[in-house]
Order: C-alpha cells, then sequence, then structure tokens
C-alpha cells in the first residue's frame, strides 16, 4: 500500500515519500477490523496510528473500510407486514400440526 | 418471528426465500425445542438452527464449494482503489444510505460474499452480535470468526471502491424530504 508515495528515481516524488516498506502496510491491513473494533492494546493501536500518519494511501484505506462497516450497520432492516407475518404463522402452525 | 425475517432477509437478500428459512426455522425448533437446555438465549439457539437451515438450503440449490477469501487479494493495486469512489463524505451513514444506488450497490457486495463470509458479516455487522455470540451459532472459535469477519469487511469495501457511485443528485435526495 505503500505505492502512492513511493519515490521514482532521478525525480523527486511528489507526494510524502512512505516512512517504511510494503510489509508495514500489509501487517497494518491484517489488524484493521481489530483496529476499527477498538479490540487491539494501546500499544498497537499506537504503532497503528503513527503509521497512519506516515502513510496516505493506509490512512485512505482504514478511513473506507469504516465506512463500509458503518454503511453495513445501518443497513436498513426489511420488515414483515402484519398481513404476510399473520400468513406465515399460520403457515408454520398448519405444517406443525401436519407432522 | 420478525427478528428471524430480518436475519433471513438479510442472508437470502429475497423475501420469498427469506420466508421459507424462517418457517424452516420454526418447524425446526418446534421440533427440536426438548433439546434446548437453555444455557445460551433463546434468539441464539434461533440464529444457529436458522444459519444450519440456511446452508442446508444452499447446498441443495447449488453443488459448487464454496471459495475461501484470501487476505492478498484485497491489497489494492492502483491509486484508485484506497477510497470507496461513492458519496459518503460529510454524510451520517443514514443520510448516506438514503441513496438507492447506494443501497443496492451495498446489498449486491454483501449478496456476493461466498455463504459463511455473508453469515458472520450479517450476524456480527448488521444483526449487531458479540463475536463470541457470532461463535456459538456458527461453530466456531472466535478468532474463526474475527478473521471471517475481516475478510468479509474488505471484501464489501472493495466491491463498493470498484464499482464507483457518481449520481449525487439520488445522493442528496435527503435534501429535499427535509
Amino acid at each position: 500500500m505503500a505505492k502512492r508515495g513511493a519515490p521514482r528515481r532521478g525525480k523527486r516524488p511528489a507526494t510524502k515519500p512512505p516512512q517504511h516498506g510494503k510489509g508495514r502496510c500489509l501487517h497494518i491491513l491484517r489488524e484493521l477490523s481489530a483496529y476499527i473494533d477498538d479490540e487491539l492494546s494501546g500499544d498497537i493501536c499506537q504503532e497503528i496510528r503513527r503509521h497512519l500518519g506516515a502513510c496516505p494511501n493506509c490512512e485512505d484505506f482504514v478511513a473506507s473500510l469504516r465506512q463500509t462497516v458503518s454503511l453495513c450497520r445501518h443497513s436498513p432492516a426489511p420488515a414483515l407486514s402484519s398481513a404476510d407475518r399473520a400468513f406465515m404463522r399460520e403457515k408454520i402452525l398448519q405444517t406443525a400440526r401436519a407432522r | 418471528m420478525d427478528l428471524m425475517y430480518r436475519f433471513a432477509n438479510r442472508l437470502c437478500g429475497e423475501p420469498d426465500a427469506a420466508q421459507d428459512l424462517v418457517q424452516e426455522t420454526f418447524l425446526n425448533a418446534y421440533r427440536g425445542f426438548k433439546k434446548f437446555r437453555g444455557d445460551a438465549q433463546i434468539s441464539t439457539w434461533l440464529y444457529t438452527i436458522a444459519s444450519r437451515a440456511c446452508l442446508r438450503m444452499r447446498r441443495r440449490r447449488k453443488g459448487a464449494p464454496e471459495r475461501e477469501l484470501s487476505l492478498d487479494e484485497f491489497i489494492p493495486t492502483s491509486e484508485g482503489e484506497f477510497r470507496l469512489q461513492i458519496p459518503v463524505d460529510g454524510l451520517s451513514p443514514e443520510e448516506a444510505l438514503q441513496n438507492k444506488e447506494l443501497r443496492q450497490a451495498l446489498d449486491a457486495a454483501i449478496d456476493k460474499l461466498p455463504k459463511k463470509y455473508k453469515m458472520v458479516l450479517v450476524l456480527r455487522d448488521m444483526e449487531g452480535l458479540g463475536a463470541k455470540e457470532v461463535g456459538i451459532i456458527m461453530g466456531l472459535n472466535e478468532r474463526a470468526v474475527k478473521s471471517r469477519l475481516h475478510r468479509a469487511r474488505l471484501f464489501v469495501r472493495r466491491e463498493l471502491s470498484a464499482r464507483g457511485i457518481t449520481d449525487a443528485t439520488d445522493a442528496h435526495d435527503h435534501e429535499r424530504l427535509k
């Protein structure tokens, strides 16, 4: 994920160069759900925050993962109409009696 | 019944299949009630029965084995893949989800998940259950639940990122509703 800021040979990079290698980003990627869910120890959280501050791509990535989780959590729940509820209850009772 | 219907609809993605699953769940619960020891909440027990019934129904419909999701496939390879190309900035999730196209994209992304990953995502992030309870329902340890959840989230994130929703008019429907 360090790709965005990777320095090009002979040219000054347009964006801030990464302070780390790609391996660090992959290590962070593995921990992101636990990070979002606040399941990691303070030390690891601090390490991740430090990395995110230095790696704009990882920062974008974690923001997009947070948005995804938030959308899932708030996705509207389909509801049964009272007519469907009554119909299903009747169907279940009929089948149970028949067995 | 409403709880099970909501769960079934989220798992199956269509009302008719959801109704079949609810019916199957309650009939299995009725038959197996003597086996319910009461050491779990009744909702956990019903979720367990529904999850098993759903996997059985899936096996009856399709014979293809489910694919495993690898973390490597979620590593972005181009510049545009790090962010979501959808209009959510500055909006609450409820406001963002008033965009029909976004709702459809989210539903389609979740629907594309292999079932065992979808089940974990639905139970954990949509039904709001804890990892331990999801583990009981799916017969997994917490570590496996968290691993599947992470892959499922990365999958949905990638689908939303790849899709790209640019229709800002629809995104701001809520403004007109005020």
